[in-house]
């Protein structure tokens, strides 16, 4: 063999590894990368998806949501294939051009949604499109000791000086200044746009507040700690100090009348997202809102999706712990939306904790 | 064929360090002081000229109070870490050189647990149920338990110290370590007692090593965000954490720079302010010397 045969089957070697390569780009893509938060997205919660459809699902899990969007809109998140807004913070990724609007038919489980997820205008533009799909929820409840309180707490509870030093708030300013206003009369439809006038009467109530307050928690695991440590015995919270306290000490949690703080993550795709890629995602989110994903973070996740695909086949226990045993509960939701003038809350706020 | 020689002179030197300098540190504070001047429209932070960021933080009581509560915070920090290190310095200095390892492993441990292994052991120690408390109470001290040992103002400064300490420890040890002992032994043999010594001899040699550890300790406690929310409860507000809500959660990042950069201002000041005292402690020592004479 002489040398010229040499380098042309060395080039056409090369010639077949680029095409090759090139087919390989061409074929269906067998990888999704989903930003979500870590209890969301386990691995045996994405098991049945992968055998499905042979994908796999990679997690890439959330510090924060502001983190999230500043990912998106910076550019900086480019390898996410599926996201994770929340329902009251949807609104500034439609702003913000960061998400793919949705074919709906796509995603045929949607069918199964609770009517309260399904119709909320939350995830839509002003034109009425939709750019993410309500997918997993809970309530932060109230979490109290019931060997300590007589009586089932409300919000008002919550600025009672009989219960002076056992309390405790989160250091959040949308969710404080809300549950004021509540406290204070402001029907729950006006919690999150209020007035200057009413901003100033929430701060006097959360002044007066102050010093019946233990501490505000942080993080949940702050909380649940400060309950274990009998120095709160009522807070605003969300459900983990219960799960994690209820075999050891006396606790429950309380849904107050006046408006329950609900938490629903959604799902969403990022505007930029590759279009070999979206059917992959289309089959993800109607997987996320089936049965298997819903039977497998119920079971294991204590957490109700908003489809009731699954919820006849739960016993009456679990259907209580994921909330969904009484439907009515879903009439007195209320979900936390960050007003225009956030930041004229986040000084109120700052003046409070000053105070 | 040898490549012709470039003449470096120390000027040339300094070129690296100085755009590290630069790149490190006037790039970013540049960047602060533009975006304050900025406008954010639909999360888009937009290059029109506002000063808008600047009237607020000109204006808003609260943002004024927690600038200055972080200044305070320094600078309480600075001080007591410096009247509980300056005897563990002068200790670990005067122990066998066998023993100087164990000291400074002993200094340095609480460090390696990490901030917030730290906090949840001082929830143990100070919380109701703690150990403080239990102390109390078994010795009849307190019948019911002491509320004010965790998450007051008071907790904030006792962790701060404590979470510092080894700063200032190593400061001013070193410092110590590089005093020539003939010195003190000579101001003995004059007839100095052991303060006057100290007041002579050591603390105007180890005024170094009480500044850089001040410094230190009071740009660290400044700064800290962690400690004051998980333990200093209601009062546990920080600049830091406003100015991260800020950044993040309300997206205000003109007002977030501004914000920062008064901190800073703020900070250069306390500094400026410490100094000043250090320069004082120096003449006060003059005539704390001559009044011991």
């Amino acid at each position: 063999m002489n040398r010229r045969r040499v380098l042309a089957g060395m080039a056409a070697g090369a010639g077949l590894t680029v095409l090759g390569s090139g087919r390989a780009a061409f074929a269906a893509p067998t990888e999704l990368v989903w930003a979500t938060w870590d209890s969301n997205g386990h691995l045996e919660y994405v098991a049945p998806f992968e055998k499905q459809t042979g994908a796999k699902v990679k997690l890439s899990y959330l510090n924060s949501e502001d983190a999230q969007f500043a990912a998106l809109k910076t550019g900086t998140a480019s390898d996410w294939d599926i996201v994770n807004p929340s329902l009251n913070g949807s609104w500034r990724y439609i702003k913000g051009g960061v998400l793919k609007q949705l074919d709906l038919a796509k995603m045929p489980n949607i069918a199964g949604m609770y009517d309260v997820f399904k119709s909320t205008d939350k995830v839509k533009d002003e034109a009425g499109n939709t750019f993410a799909i309500p997918y997993l929820w809970g309530l932060n409840p109230l979490v109290w000791r019931t060997d300590v309180l007589s009586e089932e707490p409300t919000y008002s509870t919550l600025f009672d000086p009989k219960y002076k030093g056992q309390l405790a708030m989160r250091d959040y300013a949308l969710e404080s200044i809300a549950i004021a206003a509540l406290h204070i009369g402001i029907p729950r439809e006006k919690a999150f746009t209020l007035s200057a006038d009413e901003l100033a009467e929430c701060k006097k109530a959360l002044i007066a507040q102050k010093p019946l307050l233990r501490t505000y928690w942080q993080t949940i695991g702050d909380l649940t700690n400060l309950f274990a440590t009998g120095e709160v015995t009522c807070a605003f919270s969300w459900r983990v100090p219960y799960d994690a306290l209820k075999d050891k000490m006396k606790v429950a949690m309380a849904k107050p009348k006046a408006g329950i703080m609900g938490w629903c993550d959604c799902f969403g795709i990022p505007a930029g997202l590759a279009d070999d890629k979206l059917e992959l995602a289309y089959a993800f989110g109607n997987y996320l809102l089936g049965a298997d994903y819903a039977s497998a973070i119920a079971e294991i996740g204590n957490y109700a999706t908003t489809s009731g695909i699954v919820r006849d086949k739960l016993t009456k226990e679990k259907q209580e712990a994921i909330f969904i045993d009484d439907l009515s509960v879903m009439q007195s939701f209320m979900w936390p939306v960050a007003p225009p003038n956030y930041s004229e809350w986040l000084k109120v706020w700052a003046e409070v904790k000053a105070a | 064929m040898r490549m012709p020689a470039i003449p470096l002179g120390r000027r040339h030197l300094a070129l690296p360090v100085a755009a590290v300098l630069v790149a490190g540190c006037v790039v970013p504070l540049a960047v602060l002081v533009v975006f304050s001047f900025f406008v954010v429209e639909d999360f888009e932070l937009l290059p029109a000229f506002s000063g808008r960021a600047w009237y607020e933080l000109a204006t808003t009581a609260s943002y004024w109070w927690l600038i200055g509560k972080a200044v305070l915070s320094g600078v309480a920090a600075a001080v007591f870490t410096a009247l509980a290190g300056y005897p563990v310095a002068l200790a670990l200095a005067g122990v066998p050189a066998s023993w100087k390892g164990v000291g400074v492993v002993v200094l340095l441990t609480p460090l390696y647990t990490g901030e917030i292994v730290r906090i949840y052991a001082w929830r143990i120690v100070l919380g109701s149920e703690g150990l403080v408390n239990a102390v109390l109470e078994g010795l009849g001290l307190a019948a019911e338990p002491v509320k004010w040992l965790l998450f007051t103002p008071f907790t904030t400064a006792l962790v701060l110290t404590y979470n510092n300490l080894p700063f200032m420890v190593l400061a001013i040890w070193v410092s110590v370590e590089m005093v020539d002992r003939r010195l003190i032994e000579a101001a003995r043999d004059l007839g100095a007692r052991p303060f006057q010594a100290f007041v002579k001899v050591t603390l105007p040699l180890t005024t170094p090593g009480l500044a850089a550890g001040v410094f230190a300790v009071f740009a660290l406690a400044a700064g800290e965000m962690l400690t004051p929310s998980l333990l200093g409860g209601t009062s546990g507000q920080t600049a830091m954490a406003m100015i991260d809500t800020l950044f993040g959660t309300a997206f205000d990042w003109p007002m977030a720079s501004a914000l920062a950069l008064g901190l800073l201002a703020a900070l250069f000041a306390g500094a400026a302010g410490l100094a000043f005292a250090l320069m004082r402690l120096d003449g006060a020592r003059a005539v704390l010397a001559r009044t011991t004479r």
